[in-house]
C-alpha cells in the first residue's frame, strides 16, 4: 500500500518537476488521445444520422410494413382488405399503426393556377415510426379527423408557392375534386436536400376517406406497424400467418421489416468508418508514444545518478521499475483527460453540429469514446514508460553513485 | 573494548576483471567491525579502494570473496529487495557532491528516504523530515532548493537525509571533500553530534586529516590493504607522520591532526617552523 503510493508520489512529484519536458512530450499523445476520442464519438454521430436518415423512409427499427395484391389480376377491394388489417391487428394491440398512400394526386388552387400535386394519406402515428421532421407546425392529433377543416402538413416548396404564409393564421389550402374542400395547414416538413422541390400534401387517411368514396384499386395501400425490436423475430411470422388466414388464394399479402437496422451493410459502412479513422488516430497515438519513450530514455540517462541515490536509500528494483512506469502512465493519462476534454469541445463546437444539421436525437458525449481514449492513453503510457522503467532497474547503482 | 559488531568484514576482497583479462585488486583480505555507536575514520589515497570498502560496508555492493555480515547475518544469503529494504533502515549515506535530488525542496529531498519506509514512518514523513531540518539548522530553508543552497546548506540537508529514518550506521564518503575548511569543520561537527545523540556508528572516509581526527579509530587504506593505527598514542606525531607520509601527505599535517588528540604535548615533536599551521589546523578542527 505504502509502495504504491509511494511510487505515484514520487511519479508525481517527477512529473510537476519536469513540467516543460513533460508538457511538450504529452502534446502528441493529448491531440491524439482528442483525435480517437473524436472520431469514435463522431463515429457515433454519424450513425445517429444515418439511423436518422433512414427512419425517415424506412421507419425506426422495427417498423414491419404489410402490403397487398392480388396475383389474378382483379382490382383489389382495399376497403375490405383495410378491414381484415384491422381486424387482425386488434389482437396484437400495437401502439404505432398507420396506413401509408403514396401515390395519390390532389388539385389545389395555388395563388396562379389550379395544380395537380402529390398527396400522401396517412395514420397520426406516420410521422412518428417515420421520426419525420418539422419545419414549422405541428403533425396530426388523434381528434384531426374530426375536423370540419380537416389538417394538412405541406412541404416547404409547396409553402414556397404561397408565400411562406404564417401558420394558425387561417391559411388553408382549398382542394378541387372528389376531396375537395378546405384544408387547414397545420404543419411544414422541411426540403430534404438542398433544391428538393418536392410539392406534396399530407392528410389524414380518415379524413381522405370520409370525402371520397372509394379509393381507386390502383392506388395501393400499405400498412406500417412500429414495434420493440426485440420482439419483431417472434410477432412477425405470426402476423403474416393471421393476416394469410382467411384470405382467398389470388391475394398475396407481404410482411416485411423496412427498417435500417435489418440491413448489416448500413452498420458495416459506419464500422468501417470508425476503424479506418481510429487506425490514423491509433497511428498517431503510437508516434507520440515512440516520442515519449525516447524522451523518457534521453532523460532517464540523466536520472541516473538519481537512481543511485534513490538505491543507496532503501528504493528496491521493483519500486525504481513502478516508479518510472507510473511516471509515464501517470503523464499519458492526464494527457488522456486533456485529449477527451478536447474531444468534448471539439463536438461542441458550432462547425461540428452544422455538420450533422437535422439531427433531431444528439446522441449524449459517448462514453464508449472517453473509456476507448483513457484506455489507449494509459497502455501507450505502460508501453512507453516499460523501457525506460527497464533502464531504470538495470542501471548499477555503484556506477551511478560515482561521478 | 568488546564490540557487538553491528558489520562485520571478513576477509573481504574486491577485484575486478579489466578488458585485458588482467585482475585488478581493489580490496585485499579486509577484516573490519564495526559496533553500534562506533566512530571510525578510514584515511587513504584516490585509488586505494576507500568508496568501494564503503558500499560493500553500506550493502550496495558485494564482495568477491569474504563476508560482510550485517547485525550477524550474512549479506551475501539476502535477497536483493531484502538487502534494499535492510539498507534503506539501516544505513544513512552522507556523499562528497552531496547527490541532492535537483530542483527538489530541501524538505522533498529529506522525506525521500521515509518513502521507502511503511506504517508510520511512511505517513509522517512530512513532519518528521520537517524536524530533522530543523535539527541541523534548516528550519527556515525546507522550501530552497539545492541550487538556493550554500555548499555548507546542501550538505546539512544531505546529513538530515541520512538521518532521517535513524540508521544504525552512517557511511560519510569524503563528507567535507567539497567544502571549505571552517564549512566542513562546522558541517563535521554538526554530523558527529547528531549521530552521538542517536547513538548510530559513523564510518568517514577522508584524506583530510581533521575530519579523521575527530573518529576514535582509525585505519588506513593503502593499495587494497586496510591497516589499523592509532592517532592518539603518543608517538603519534612520528608514526602519523610516517603513516601519512607513506600515503603522500605531508607530515606536518599529520602532526597537526596528530595534536590535540594526544594531550599534553601535542607539538613537541613537531618543529617551530610548523607551530603556526599546527595551531592554525586545531582550532579548524575544534
Amino acid at each position: 500500500m505504502t509502495g504504491l503510493v509511494g511510487a505515484l508520489g514520487e511519479a508525481w512529484s517527477e512529473l510537476r518537476h519536469h513540467k516543460l519536458r513533460v508538457l511538450l512530450s504529452l502534446i502528441g499523445i493529448a491531440v491524439s488521445v482528442g483525435a480517437l476520442t473524436a472520431v469514435v464519438a463522431l463515429s457515433e454521430y454519424q450513425q445517429q444520422q444515418m439511423a436518422e436518415q433512414s427512419d425517415v423512409s424506412g421507419g425506426r427499427p422495427a417498423t414491419v410494413s404489410i402490403s397487398a395484391g392480388r396475383t389474378d389480376g382483379s382490382p383489389m377491394d382495399w376497403q375490405a382488405f383495410d378491414a381484415h388489417v384491422a381486424q387482425v391487428s386488434e389482437r396484437y394491440s400495437f401502439t404505432y399503426q398507420t396506413r401509408l398512400v403514396n401515390n395519390a394526386t390532389v388539385d389545389i388552387q395555388t395563388p396562379e393556377q389550379v395544380r395537380s400535386v402529390g398527396a400522401w394519406l396517412v395514420d397520426p402515428a406516420y410521422p412518428i415510426i417515420h421520426r419525420t421532421p418539422l419545419l414549422e407546425g405541428r403533425w396530426f392529433q388523434d381528434a384531426d379527423a374530426e375536423l370540419l377543416a380537416p389538417p394538412v402538413v405541406i412541404t416547404e416548396a409547396l409553402w414556397d408557392v404561397y408565400g411562406r404564409p404564417a401558420l394558425g393564421g387561417g391559411f388553408a389550402l382549398q382542394l378541387q375534386g372528389d376531396a375537395g374542400g378546405s384544408y387547414t395547414v397545420i404543419g411544414v416538413t422541411p426540403k430534404q436536400y438542398d433544391g428538393d422541390n418536392e410539392k406534396r400534401v399530407v392528410m389524414l387517411f380518415d379524413s381522405y376517406r370520409s370525402r371520397v368514396e372509394q379509393l381507386s384499386a390502383d392506388t395501393p395501400v400499405m400498412w406500417e406497424v412500429w414495434m420493440p425490436e426485440a420482439e419483431v423475430a417472434d410477432i412477425g411470422p405470426l402476423l403474416a400467418a393471421d393476416l394469410r388466414a382467411g384470405l382467398d388464394k389470388s391475394v398475396d399479402v407481404t410482411v416485411s421489416r423496412t427498417d435500417w437496422a435489418s440491413r448489416p451493410e448500413m452498420q458495416n459502412s459506419s464500422a468501417m468508418f470508425e476503424m479506418i479513422t481510429g487506425a490514423i488516430a491509433g497511428l498517431v497515438l503510437l508516434l507520440g508514444g515512440l516520442g515519449l519513450v525516447n524522451i523518457q530514455l534521453v532523460a532517464m540517462r540523466q536520472r541516473i545518478r538519481e537512481i543511485g541515490v534513490r538505491r543507496s536509500f532503501g528504493a528496491t528494483g521493483g519500486r525504481i521499475f513502478t516508479s518510472v512506469l507510473l511516471e509515464s502512465v501517470v503523464a499519458t493519462a492526464v494527457a488522456g483527460v486533456i485529449g477527451i476534454a478536447l474531444a468534448v469541445a471539439i463536438l461542441k463546437a458550432p462547425f461540428v453540429l452544422t455538420m450533422f444539421q437535422g439531427m433531431q436525437d444528439i446522441p449524449p458525449f459517448p462514453m464508449r469514446a472517453a473509456v476507448t481514449g483513457l484506455i489507449a492513453a494509459v497502455a501507450i503510457g505502460a508501453l512507453a514508460g516499460f523501457i525506460p522503467a527497464l533502464m531504470a532497474v538495470r542501471s548499477n547503482v555503484i556506477d551511478a553513485l560515482r561521478f | 573494548m568488546e564490540l557487538v559488531s553491528l558489520v562485520r568484514l571478513e576477509g573481504v576482497a574486491k577485484h575486478v576483471i579489466l578488458p585485458d583479462d588482467s585482475r585488478l585488486d581493489i580490496l585485499r583480505d579486509i577484516e573490519l567491525a564495526i559496533a553500534a555507536g562506533d566512530h571510525v575514520a578510514i584515511v587513504g589515497r584516490s585509488g586505494s579502494g576507500k568508496s568501494t570498502l564503503l558500499n560493500l560496508m553500506g550493502m550496495l555492493d558485494r564482495p568477491s570473496e569474504g563476508a560482510v555480515w550485517f547485525r550477524g547475518e550474512p549479506v551475501r544469503k539476502m535477497r536483493r529487495g531484502k538487502l534494499d529494504k535492510l539498507r534503506g533502515r539501516n544505513v544513512g549515506f552522507v556523499f562528497q557532491q552531496f547527490n541532492l535530488l535537483a530542483g527538489r525542496t530541501a524538505l522533498e529531498n529529506v522525506e525521500m528516504p521515509l518513502g521507502y519506509a511503511s506504517g508510520r514512518s511512511f505517513w509522517n514523513r512530512r513532519r518528521t523530515a520537517t524536524a530533522m531540518l530543523e535539527r541541523v539548522g534548516l528550519g527556515h530553508r525546507i522550501d530552497s532548493t539545492p541550487e538556493q543552497l550554500s555548499g555548507g546548506e546542501q550538505q546539512r540537508v544531505a546529513i538530515a537525509r541520512a538521518l532521517v529514518r535513524r540508521p544504525a550506521l552512517i557511511l560519510a564518503d569524503e563528507p567535507t571533500g567539497a567544502l571549505d575548511v571552517e564549512t566542513g569543520g562546522s558541517v563535521m561537527a554538526l554530523l558527529d553530534a547528531i549521530a552521538s545523540e542517536a547513538d548510530a556508528a559513523l564510518v568517514t572516509i577522508t584524506h583530510d586529516l581533521h575530519v579523521a581526527a575527530r573518529a576514535r579509530r582509525h585505519y588506513r587504506l593503502e593499495a587494497g590493504v586496510l591497516t589499523p593505527f592509532d592517532l592518539s598514542a603518543p608517538a603519534a606525531g612520528a608514526a602519523a607522520a610516517a603513516a601519512y607520509d607513506r600515503i603522500g601527505i605531508a607530515p606536518e599535517l599529520a602532526e597537526s591532526v596528530g595534536g590535540p588528540l594526544s594531550g599534553e604535548q601535542p607539538l613537541a615533536e613537531a618543529s617551530t617552523s610548523e607551530d603556526e599551521l599546527a595551531a592554525d589546523a586545531v582550532e579548524v578542527a575544534s
